[in-house]
């Protein structure tokens, strides 16, 4: 560096050369007022300050100019983003909607029509209007369709949901050669299932003894009855669905009462108040249901599972039984193991059970001394009440530092999520309402669709992460409680300690005994309805294949106030 | 810093509080292009652009309420995207920049004012976009900040967490960083004569 370009104030105040820093803090206007104008002086009469100050402030345009000026349109997938925002609207609302529906039809299914039998049993049979509007089958007909219908929609709208879902993780050649893929597929599909029959519009609808139906059959109706053969699946929704031919797929039934009295070569999957088996099935059983009934003479060649109150199993079974249920009835045989769980178990005397019996439940199982079993019932009694002692204080403690060890997680690997998620919980009433449908809405769902062969696999994946959603809950409400106190951060290891602070804190109130349930089960909902929103918001910017779209081009912002050309020329 | 012809949104904005969703689309139509170009310039690929212009406008969609009407609505939103795309950076624990000795290390040259506007004659917009990407996170966002967004020194010194005495010298680090970009030679990079 040579000395005459040495930047340096003299003692006497007067400059040599401008240093750089100077010259830029000048055109920017950053020097004080007196600083600046001993600058504005100096560029008077040195000239080489002046052309430096020219060309940094030329440079400065240079810059922004580079920096403005548009040189790629805007994204597809932004450009498109308002739209697709509105949709994504349409698909939450699409969403509530169906789960709502399928809510409604449990509601009704579960609850009202039993309760309308037996008001009518005990002779209040709809004799007044409001009755005859609510609970008369007059009122119902026509709509059992579009009760279905609306449940199908549910699923239909879970799936959408699942694979929007899929999109927004996916890129955009990738996404689009599977959606290619999926058509193909189906399309190949379509070929074989060109035999599908559809049934709908009758009260009652039949298979004739002497049809053949070369495909799957679909038949809406209150009354559903196969007496034929059906060389592939039957997906029955009615009131009442009897199987009195011969079904080589599988049989799906929605219905209040389900009869096999025929034979199935394939599965039961049955979402029913009663399903009753006399017949035959050569694969397993899948059922929730109020009553399961394997009549004497009904065969099972696989096993059965059941979620029921008051299962009866008096026939074959050829594999293994597990049931939830109230009360369950062995009086058959069963090639496999038992395990149930429930109120109460009757083995009688004429039960024969292969493998092992394993019952948890209230009531210590009533067993025969007739029956003939593998090894004695393995009976472990239920445990209703929770003690309130040093080891499940500890027990509670395990189970916190587990639950902050999964926020840790979840707050490194999805930082920007759970940051979402957090700010969400602060919208309460919002996080609430949406957590009360969630909560009970999401597995119902699931359910459903884990009772359509297609939907197994996207059901269960569902259940699997609603559930572990649930713990995901206790963590955002913990993060927001910790920033509550502590106030807001978006560092990523202050926002985590927050959290933990938050999280024991909430351990802590739902240990409380008696109402440390309730208090847990709110801080569920509410953090669940705030994962919830903040996946809302989430899937509002979807992907989208990159195709060329007129881009709502905006002119660039400029400056609010003009930084450059500061310098006063000589 | 509103756009030409865009006067500051403030019926949008009250709308788009109150949930109105075309409010929300007229906000991001007029302010989407200009924060994706921001994002572009600060970021290093064009992917990390698209995902913090949508992450931008998600977070203001949870902050829109903080927002004080009696500020400009683009540099507020500026802000927001500043702040986003710093963190990104800092979360990708990119900061490769010379920071401390940057800025203890203040440069008193008086650099080739004539070589200076050579190089800056020869130099096509495009060029220095090239150059601009080849800088560190910390020299480019400093650039972008104040010459794409017009950001105050203050909000500057805010986001990027330096005392206000220092982001001259900030930018002027940044500055050299470029000139050496486009030139290839130290010598305007390290401010000196040749």
């Amino acid at each position: 560096m040579s000395e005459e370009n040495r930047a340096s104030t003299e003692p006497g105040g007067t400059l040599e050369h401008l240093d750089e820093i100077t010259c830029l803090l000048y055109i920017e206007r950053q020097l004080d007022r007196l600083r600046g104008q001993e600058v504005s002086a100096h560029t008077q009469s040195c000239a080489s300050c002046r052309t430096l100050l020219k060309a940094l402030e030329r440079e400065s345009r240079l810059l922004t100019r580079a920096l403005l000026e548009e040189d790629e349109p805007l994204p597809s997938r932004l450009a498109q983003f308002q739209e697709r925002a509105r949709r994504s609207m349409q698909w939450i609302w699409g969403i509530v909607i169906g789960l709502a529906a399928t809510g409604v039809y449990a509601l009704y299914s579960g609850y009202i029509a039993p309760w309308q039998q037996q008001l009518e049993q005990a002779g209040f049979g709809g004799t007044n209007l409001v009755g005859l509007l609510i609970f008369q089958g007059a009122f119902w007909k026509g709509w059992q369709s579009v009760m279905t219908l609306f449940e199908v929609l549910a699923v239909l709208t879970l799936a959408g949901f699942a694979l929007v879902m899929f999109r927004r993780r996916g890129r955009r050649g990738y996404i689009v050669a599977m959606l290619l893929a999926s058509l193909a597929t189906s399309g190949a599909l379509a070929g074989s299932a060109s035999a599908t029959e559809f049934r709908k519009g009758q009260p009652t609808e039949r298979v004739a003894s002497d049809e053949v139906i070369h495909g799957d059959l679909y038949i809406w109706a209150d009354r559903a009855s196969i007496d034929g053969t059906v060389e592939g699946d039957v997906f029955v929704f009615a009131q009442g669905a009897d199987i009195n031919g011969h079904v080589k797929g599988d049989v799906i039934a929605f219905a209040r009462t389900t009869r096999i009295t025929g034979k199935v070569d394939g599965n039961i999957r049955a979402f029913t108040n009663m399903l009753i088996v006399t017949g035959t099935v050569d694969r397993n059983i899948t059922a929730f249901a109020s009553n399961v009934d394997v009549d004497q003479t009904g065969k099972v060649g696989g096993s059965v599972t059941t979620f029921a109150n008051n299962p009866s199993l008096d026939g074959q079974i050829g594999r293994d039984v597990l049931v939830f249920a109230e009360n369950l009835s062995v009086n058959g045989r069963v090639a496999g193991s038992v395990q149930a769980k429930g109120e109460s178990l009757t083995i009688g005397p004429k039960a024969e059970i292969g493998g092992y019996t394993k019952f948890e439940g209230n009531k210590e199982p009533e067993v025969s001394s007739q029956a003939k079993l593998a090894s004695p019932v393995e009976f472990k009694k239920q445990v209703h009440t929770r003690e309130y002692t040093a080891t499940s204080y500890l027990w509670q403690a395990i189970w916190a530092a587990a639950l902050v060890l999964f926020g840790l997680v979840l707050f490194l690997l999805m930082p920007a999520f759970s940051h979402e998620a957090v700010a969400n919980a602060e919208r309460y009433g919002a996080s609430f309402g949406l957590g009360v449908l969630v909560m009970f809405g999401v597995p119902m769902a699931a359910i459903i669709t884990c009772i359509t062969v297609v939907g197994l696999f996207i059901g269960i994946s569902t259940l699997f992460v609603w559930y572990a959603a649930l713990y995901f809950a206790q963590v955002v409400v913990g993060g927001l409680v910790g920033q509550l106190l502590l106030g807001r951060t978006s560092e990523a290891w202050p926002v985590i300690g927050r959290m933990i602070l938050g999280l024991l804190l909430l351990r802590v109130c739902t240990a409380v005994p008696h109402i440390g349930g309730w208090v847990k089960f709110a801080i569920i909902l509410w953090g669940l309805g705030a994962i919830s929103l903040a996946i809302y918001r989430r899937f509002q910017p979807m992907l989208t294949p990159s195709a060329p779209v007129p881009t709502p081009y905006a002119p660039p912002p400029l400056p609010h106030n003009t930084t450059v050309g500061g310098i006063q020329s000589a | 810093m509103n756009a030409p012809g865009i006067t500051e949104p403030t019926d949008a904005v009250a709308r788009a509080r109150a949930g109105d969703a075309e409010a929300w689309g007229q906000l991001y139509h007029d302010y989407a292009p200009a924060i994706f170009r921001f994002c572009r310039r600060a970021l290093p690929t064009r992917e990390d652009a698209e995902d913090a212009t949508m992450e931008v406008f998600m977070k203001l969609r949870g902050v829109l309420n903080q927002y004080d009407e009696s500020r400009s609505f683009s540099a507020w939103l500026y802000k927001i995207a500043a702040n986003h795309c710093w963190d990104t950076l800092r979360r990708r624990k990119i900061r490769q920049d010379k920071e401390t000795e940057d800025l203890d290390a203040l440069p008193l040259e008086h650099p080739d004012a004539s070589q200076l506007e050579k190089l800056i004659e020869q130099r096509t917009s495009e060029e220095v976009r090239k150059a601009l990407a080849k800088l560190g996170p910390r020299a480019r966002m400093a650039l972008v900040m104040r010459y794409y967004s017009d950001m105050s020194y203050d909000e500057i010194a805010d986001e990027l967490g330096v005392r206000r005495a220092f982001v001259g010298v900030v930018l002027l680090r940044a500055r050299h960083e470029l000139r050496q970009a486009l030139d290839g030679s130290a010598a305007l990079a390290a401010g000196g004569t040749q």
